[in-house]
């Protein structure tokens, strides 16, 4: 899957290409309107994430230019702008998503695979990890040929492992993807902590043991060994 | 008072002793002018009697014997006044009259002369009413050409004052005043345009500034976290030790970005930036707060129930709407205890949220203070209610809190 990624700050677009390389993305980088506007005449990308303020123009006119092109690439704005008006002009222009800085980064893997599974595949599409084979169009998991019931949090929390498998998701980051952004992640760790217990056990029942791994004091991970 | 009303108290005050004074004196002056003219006349009919006695001739016989009195008897002699009955109108009329000693044919006479003073009264008569009459009319005028003056001539300045209290800072405009010829009101119009380019000009400095500390510091808090985020991923991030660091200096740079969104809404809000407002239906705010929420209640066994008895008719902007409601709930979920329960009401006039807690320390009045927390050591920035409280300001609204000790229950009210 490619990417492009367009972001002015360096070290913000430095950690972002590591953690999106790593998380199996194929990712190029433009740190100016002008690049980004040239990179997406020139080629194809799967998505594009894109920051609004740019040194040398609009991020929102990168998004027109991409709808007026009828480009498939799906965007996903990452702005420090939270103001509501913003949000929306970026969503009435096209936009898939919208995320404001700061944000964790395991939100922004989910929300890319989200896009992209919504564009390239229209939804027949599914995940498959170990033992795991995951229908997100129809919610529907399996653990090898037996299926598993999950409640909706269930769900979520599970899909949103497994878009970022093998790395430590901090409880922070999981609290704000289950809760929204607004919710106070300090209130809701225990509401994590009895959601994460719950999927594990459900999955041990199974014969999936050991997929969740604790980390301690930090967060979760899903295992691939 | 009014302005005009003042001045011409003050006005009218000066006029009416000036013109009563006038009056005064004009009478007496003009009395003393006439009475001096009738004694001259007297005084020249002496001459003429006194010439002549001296060319021996005889007095006349006049035929107005009340104009002239000879008399053998001692008279004081000089000028006096005197009555007279006036045979035709059967009046008393008032006369002036000189008498003399003459001495006609070697005998020894006095004369006493009369001039009737009834044209003289007659004359100032006319000549004080005339006067009168015309500073009278030239009060009455100033009075009414003052009025009229003042309606013409303090248009521009009502025209400014209703400009004043029109202007509203956020639509960054400068003070728009009708040009004027009068130099006072022209001077106090620059003066104000002046004053309100260089509020435009600060208000503006002061929105760009929070906007922009608002973007640059979101920036490198998403540096830190991303990298913070990267760090952990990292094998020697399984010493517990080492791990401990990091998750603690993560957390400081969430509860950072936190802190810094709450403090920017809070200054956005008394900047009077949320000027969009709409048509705003709370219930339907409320439900999907609500569920947002859900979660946490779910998870603390607290019980929720929403009574919605009404809708109040709001306007306002929804990221605010969505901020007091949120706000209002997370503040009965957080003060709460495992199994509590959280009430809403919301009617047509008030918003109602009460929670069962433990009882609080301190200040009621104080809860709505900056960084005020109930626990010390919570990550929490504190700035909830604040948020709450700069809302129902900026809308006029009114929040109460009142804590009733018989189930312990909290209760926050925002009356519309």
């Amino acid at each position: 899957m490619k990417l492009l990624l367009v972001e002015d700050e360096l070290a913000l677009r430095t950690t972002l290409v590591e953690y999106l390389r790593q998380s199996g993305y194929v990712c190029e980088v433009a740190a100016s309107f002008q690049q980004a506007y040239e990179k997406i005449k020139l080629y194809q990308y799967d998505c594009v994430v894109l920051d609004l303020t740019l040194p040398d123009g609009n991020g929102l006119d990168i998004v027109r230019a991409l709808k007026a092109d009828q480009s498939w690439a799906g965007v996903l704005i990452i702005s420090a702008r939270a103001a509501l008006d913003d949000r929306l002009a970026g969503l009435d222009l096209g936009a898939d998503d919208y995320l404001t800085k700061p944000f964790h980064l395991a939100e922004l893997n989910s929300r890319l695979r989200a896009i992209i599974r919504r564009r390239q595949f229209q939804g027949s599409h599914h995940i498959a990890f170990r033992d795991l084979l995951v229908w997100p169009e129809q919610a529907e998991v399996f653990v090898g040929e037996q299926p598993l019931t999950l409640t909706r949090k269930e769900y979520d929390l599970l899909l949103f492992l497994l878009a970022n498998p093998n790395r430590v998701l901090t409880k922070e980051a999981i609290a704000e993807h289950l809760c929204g952004d607004a919710v106070d992640a300090t209130d809701s760790f225990d509401f994590i902590y009895t959601h994460l217990k719950n999927l594990r056990k459900k999955l041990q029942e199974k014969g999936a043991d050991n997929y969740i791994r604790t980390m301690y004091g930090v967060g979760y991970k899903l295992s691939t060994e | 008072m009014k302005l005009l009303a003042k001045t011409n108290r003050y006005y009218l005050l000066l006029t009416t002793v000036l013109f009563a004074l006038a009056s005064v004196v004009l009478y007496y002056g003009l009395f003393r002018a006439l009475t001096q003219e009738v004694d001259e006349q007297l005084s020249n009919r002496r001459l003429y009697l006194e010439n002549r006695i001296r060319r021996k001739q005889t007095l006349p016989i006049s035929p107005f014997e009340y104009q002239m009195d000879v008399s053998d008897r001692h008279q004081r002699p000089g000028y006096g006044d005197t009555l007279l009955l006036d045979p035709q109108e059967q009046e008393m009329v008032p006369h002036r009259q000189l008498t003399f000693p003459l001495r006609v044919a070697g005998q020894r006479r006095w004369v006493t002369l009369r001039k009737s003073l009834v044209e003289t009264e007659d004359v100032l008569a006319v000549v004080l009413g005339v006067m009168v009459s015309v500073l009278g009319l030239l009060l009455l005028g100033v009075i009414l050409i003052n009025r009229w003056l003042a309606d013409w001539l303090w248009g521009p300045f009502r025209a400014t004052l209703h400009a004043l209290r029109g202007y509203k800072l956020h639509q960054h405009e400068v003070l728009q005043l009708a040009p004027t010829d009068i130099d006072e009101f022209a001077e106090l119009n620059q003066a104000l345009t002046q004053m309100s380019q260089r509020l435009v000009a600060d208000y503006e400095a002061l929105r760009e500034f929070t906007e922009n500390a608002a973007h640059e510091t979101q920036t490198p808090l998403a540096i830190m976290q991303a990298q913070l985020e990267q760090l952990l991923q990292l094998p020697a991030l399984e010493d517990p030790q080492v791990a401990g660091l990091v998750t603690g200096l993560y957390g400081a740079t969430l509860r950072l970005s936190r802190l810094h969104q709450a403090l920017t809404l809070l200054s956005k809000i008394e900047n009077r930036q949320f000027i969009d407002v709409q048509a705003l239906r709370l219930d339907q705010v409320l439900e999907e707060k609500v569920r947002q929420l859900e979660s946490l209640t779910e998870t603390r066994q607290l019980a929720l129930s929403t009574h919605v008895t009404g809708v109040p008719a709001l306007r306002m902007h929804p990221g605010l709407a969505d901020s007091l409601v949120h706000n209002l709930l997370q503040n009965a979920v957080k003060h709460n205890h495992r199994g509590g329960s959280i009430e809403v009401r919301l009617s047509a006039q008030a918003l109602e949220i009460s929670n069962t807690g433990p009882a609080l320390t301190g200040d009621p009045a104080r809860f709505f203070e900056r960084f005020r927390k109930q626990q010390p050591t919570s990550d929490s920035p504190g700035l909830g209610l604040s948020i709450v409280q700069q809302i129902c300001r900026y809308y006029g609204f009114t929040v109460t809190y009142a804590f009733a000790a018989v189930g312990a229950r909290h209760t926050l009210r925002v009356a519309f």
